[in-house]
């Protein structure tokens, strides 16, 4: 007993000690490594929607907001907005003082300049909500207004860095933006400025001193590592200080638990799902019966405990749960799908697909996915199994990721494929496309060929109308119509891990791991 | 001076160079038809995960040259490579020369000092173990090669990091040079090499294995010869008997094998450097192959063409030095 409590004195002890001798208030100076796993393909963010490019140019260039942690918008570029009751009006009061890198005043003509000439042109997610714009009007150097030709609900979100890094007028305009050479060494407003890029091996940033906050570090280092095991090793042993959920292989998120030099963050704070596409241009396929067998039939569980190492929760309707204001109770799919084999070999039956025979139904469909992707592939192998137990027979194609984007979106030629798509912070942003039929035969979009005009009209509407509680009901309204039809099945809402060292402080306040290194300090 | 029989040994190699013509126009040819029959676009696996513009995939395409139908697109290439000029990559949005050339002194970096360890510790093992035919020294070497050649390199490169970066963290795990910290002159080059011992170990432990046994094998061999008993019979210590006549006869084999497995070496490196994430030519063809960036692919497979004649004209020309009844 003595013993025990003389342990639990030195551990509160040390613990103490520990504590007093933690710097709490940041500190600058030093450098971080961040871990990515290709060259990003150009430094201008933006004409692409290129991960590694984000990673990179997100500390460069600035957005008029940020995204925080909790979801939230807050001020970049704009210190404040104001939007008209009827949601066609965005009043933005721009920050005073900013410089380019290069030393030129920012105003409001680069935003407008980089609205109209760049990001509206070219980015994959702004140019849709571009393309609604009336006209963006600059009223003075620090103010300008954007007038919609009609509402769109998820506008702000589209205004980070991410979806909308504002670009130097004085260095783009009268040249060609995709081809410029500064698109390899780029001017921009944010913390940390161009220095060096060595392909194949790394990118130099280095702190930018007339930014608007602190930043603390003195050098942010992109580490490009291709290989995933690789990426984690070198987290493991010091040489990396961050690896982003993206780069995270999954299946060594345990081990890192266990090891007291990294921290983990757990969660999502912009949702993304992993799903099934069902071509509904091949029969039996066309035949809405066979779909919703064909949920009954795969056990979501099981994918994500064997599949996912548990780091996803199994998908509960058409657009997930992880906006819960869109989630419909109605269709729910633990209610309306949940596993059983006797319910989908019956609606098999009905569907006049009688077993054979050797218990075979006459039914064989190619799961085509990327097999650069362990839990796809995962995933897929389970699929197959769970569609044997139903008579139903699945070749598994795995195949790399240019010939799937072909095979699944381009020319579609399969039956069955595993993806995965975020929701940019929004199911406007990035779900909608997962059911919208307008844009068929695009990459990254619907890929089913079901299309019920009455989804599309929702869908419209669910992305006009400002207020959550009535976008709400329109989720439910469409997410019925999905649930029953079934063109598309979602299978987990995903679970992003970030990791980073933990001499690494100040991390992770934006939602995205890649946004904010200006708050980010090293403990030394 | 070498002279190659009747043939003066320039025009012998300036004949091999001028065969070299049309083996690299077939080369061409045949990749460019490989590649282009391959299935996967690239415009669509560079512009990230959500729906690009319609006219910016239009753009890109013109800009790519993938508007137009195969057979110009070839003739095109071939033309731009009788100039000089190798093309413009689609993923890094450079010149392929420029990107080849960055990382080529990396590549070669890499290989020579693997093959360098590789005939070094190769030979060693070999001629100790024709010396010492049948001791146990001669069935450990016979087992390391046994060993080296059965281990792929991929795999050996993992345990290579988990051993010696993560257990007992002497080495670096990755890359060719440290970034946190700015090193320059003498400590710079201390940093590379400690960061390619790893890399350069994984990929020599095959070839290491391939010369110890041909060492073996030729040594045994030489030393059987009448040439030996003479040399002995003058007097010659034994150590000059074996370096001077045995292994100087041996070594054409093993000459070969580091001539004629040059082109496999490059293959392995790709393999290795994208395990060590190793910034070489290697991994520029692997992520070339991935991102369908077909300039990129055409260029490097190219110049391995062209590095392999060069390399194979070099060992016969070394061949001729090292043997004096070799002519040409």
């Amino acid at each position: 007993m003595r013993t025990r409590m003389m342990a639990a004195f030195l551990v509160t002890l040390l613990a103490t000690g520990i504590a007093a001798a933690t710097p709490t208030e940041p500190r600058r100076g030093g450098s971080a490594v961040v871990a990515i796993g290709s060259d990003p393909e150009t430094l201008n963010l933006g004409i692409t929607t290129g991960y590694a490019v984000g990673a990179v140019a997100a500390s460069i260039f600035s957005g008029l907001v940020w995204i925080d942690a909790r979801g939230e918008i807050q001020p970049g570029l704009a210190t404040s907005w104001t939007i008209s009751p009827d949601g066609l009006s965005y009043a933005f009061e721009l920050r005073r003082g900013v410089r380019w890198h290069d030393g030129r005043a920012f105003s409001a003509q680069d935003v407008k300049f980089t609205m109209e000439q760049v990001t509206g042109l070219y980015h994959g997610r702004f140019r849709p909500a571009f393309q609604n714009f009336e006209a963006i009007t600059v009223t003075s150097p620090q103010s300008l207004k954007i007038t919609l030709k009609r509402p769109y609900a998820p506008l702000m979100r589209l205004l980070s860095v991410f979806d909308c890094p504002i670009l130097p007028r004085h260095v783009y305009q009268g040249e060609d933006i995709t081809r410029h050479s500064r698109n390899n060494d780029p001017v921009g407003t944010g913390p940390f400025k161009f220095r060096e890029w060595v392909r194949g091996d790394r990118l130099v940033l280095e702190r930018n001193d007339a930014y608007w906050d602190p930043v603390y570090l003195d050098r942010l280092i992109f580490r490009i590592i291709p290989g995933a095991a690789l990426r984690v090793t070198a987290l493991e042993v010091g040489e990396v200080d961050q690896v982003a959920d993206f780069y995270l292989p999954k299946t060594d998120v345990d081990r890192l638990k266990r090891n007291p030099n990294v921290r983990l963050r757990l969660g999502q704070p912009i949702p993304s799902m992993g799903f099934m596409f069902i071509n509904a241009r091949r029969a039996p396929l066309d035949n809405p019966k066979v779909r919703r067998a064909l949920a009954m039939a795969i056990n979501r569980v099981q994918i994500v405990t064997q599949a996912m190492g548990n780091l996803a929760r199994p998908a509960r309707g058409p657009f997930g749960d992880g906006f819960k204001w869109a989630f419909s109770p109605e269709s729910d799919y633990d209610r309306l799908y949940p596993y059983n084999v006797e319910r989908a070999n019956a609606l098999l039956d009905e569907a006049g697909l009688p077993r054979g025979a050797g218990g075979e139904r006459p039914v064989r469909l190619r799961m085509v996915y990327d097999a650069a992707r362990a839990p796809i592939a995962a995933a897929a192998a389970i699929i197959r199994d769970n569609l044997r137990a139903v008579g139903i027979t699945v070749d598994l194609q795995p195949m790399d990721r240019a010939v799937m984007i072909e095979r699944i979106y381009t020319r579609p030629d399969y039956e069955l494929t595993v993806q995965t798509f975020t929701s940019g912070g929004d199911p406007a942003i990035g779900y909608h496309r997962i059911y919208a039929s307008a844009a068929s035969g695009v990459p990254f979009v619907n890929a089913t060929g079901h299309s019920n005009q009455e989804v599309d009209s929702l869908l419209n509407r669910a992305a006009e109308v400002p207020d959550r509680a009535a976008r709400g009901k329109i989720y439910a309204q469409v997410s019925q119509i999905l649930a029953a039809e079934m063109p598309t099945l979602m299978l987990f809402d995903e679970i992003g891990v970030d990791a980073t060292r933990a001499t690494l402080r100040g991390v992770w306040i934006g939602a995205e791991a890649r946004d904010r290194w200006d708050a980010v300090w090293v403990q030394k | 001076m070498v002279t190659a029989g009747s043939t003066p040994l320039w025009r012998y190699a300036a004949g091999r160079l001028v065969q070299a013509v049309p083996l690299l126009l077939g080369v061409i040819v045949v990749n460019f038809l490989l590649i282009s029959l391959a299935p996967g676009d690239p415009v669509a696996t560079l512009l990230g995960e959500y729906p690009a513009p319609p006219e910016y995939v239009a753009q890109l395409r013109r800009e790519f040259g993938l508007d137009q139908p195969a057979p110009v697109r070839l003739a095109l290439y071939a033309w731009n490579v009788a100039r000089g000029e190798l093309g413009f990559s689609f993923a890094y949005r450079l010149p392929v020369a420029t990107l080849v050339a960055g990382r080529l002194g990396n590549t070669l970096l890499l290989m020579v000092t693997a093959l360098s360890l590789a005939a070094l510790v190769g030979v060693g093992l070999g001629v100790t173990a024709a010396r010492r035919r049948g001791s146990g020294l001669d069935t450990a070497a016979t087992g390391i090669s046994l060993a080296g050649y059965s281990i792929p390199d991929f795999w050996l490169s993992q345990l290579l990091v988990l051993l010696f970066a993560v257990f007992l963290g002497w080495l670096p795990a990755q890359g060719i040079r440290s970034v946190r910290e700015e090193y320059s002159g003498l400590a710079a080059a201390l940093d590379s090499a400690r960061h390619l011992i790893l890399p350069a170990a994984a990929l020599s432990f095959r070839y290491m294995a391939l010369i110890s046994r041909l060492t073996r094998a030729s040594m045994l061999e030489a030393m059987s010869q009448d040439f030996i008993l003479a040399a002995r019979a003058r007097g010659l210590p034994e150590r000059l008997v074996l370096l001077q006549h045995g292994l100087r006869n041996a070594a054409l084999p093993v000459v070969t094998v580091i001539g004629y497995n040059f082109a496999f070496v490059l293959a392995g490196s790709a393999l290795v450097e994208t395990v060590f994430g190793w910034p070489g030519v290697g991994r520029l063809l692997y992520d070339a192959m991935l991102q369908r960036d077909t300039p990129v692919l055409l260029g490097v497979l190219l110049m391995v063409s062209a590095t392999v004649v060069v390399v194979n004209l070099l060992t016969d020309l070394l061949y001729a030095a090292l043997d004096p009844r070799v002519r040409y």
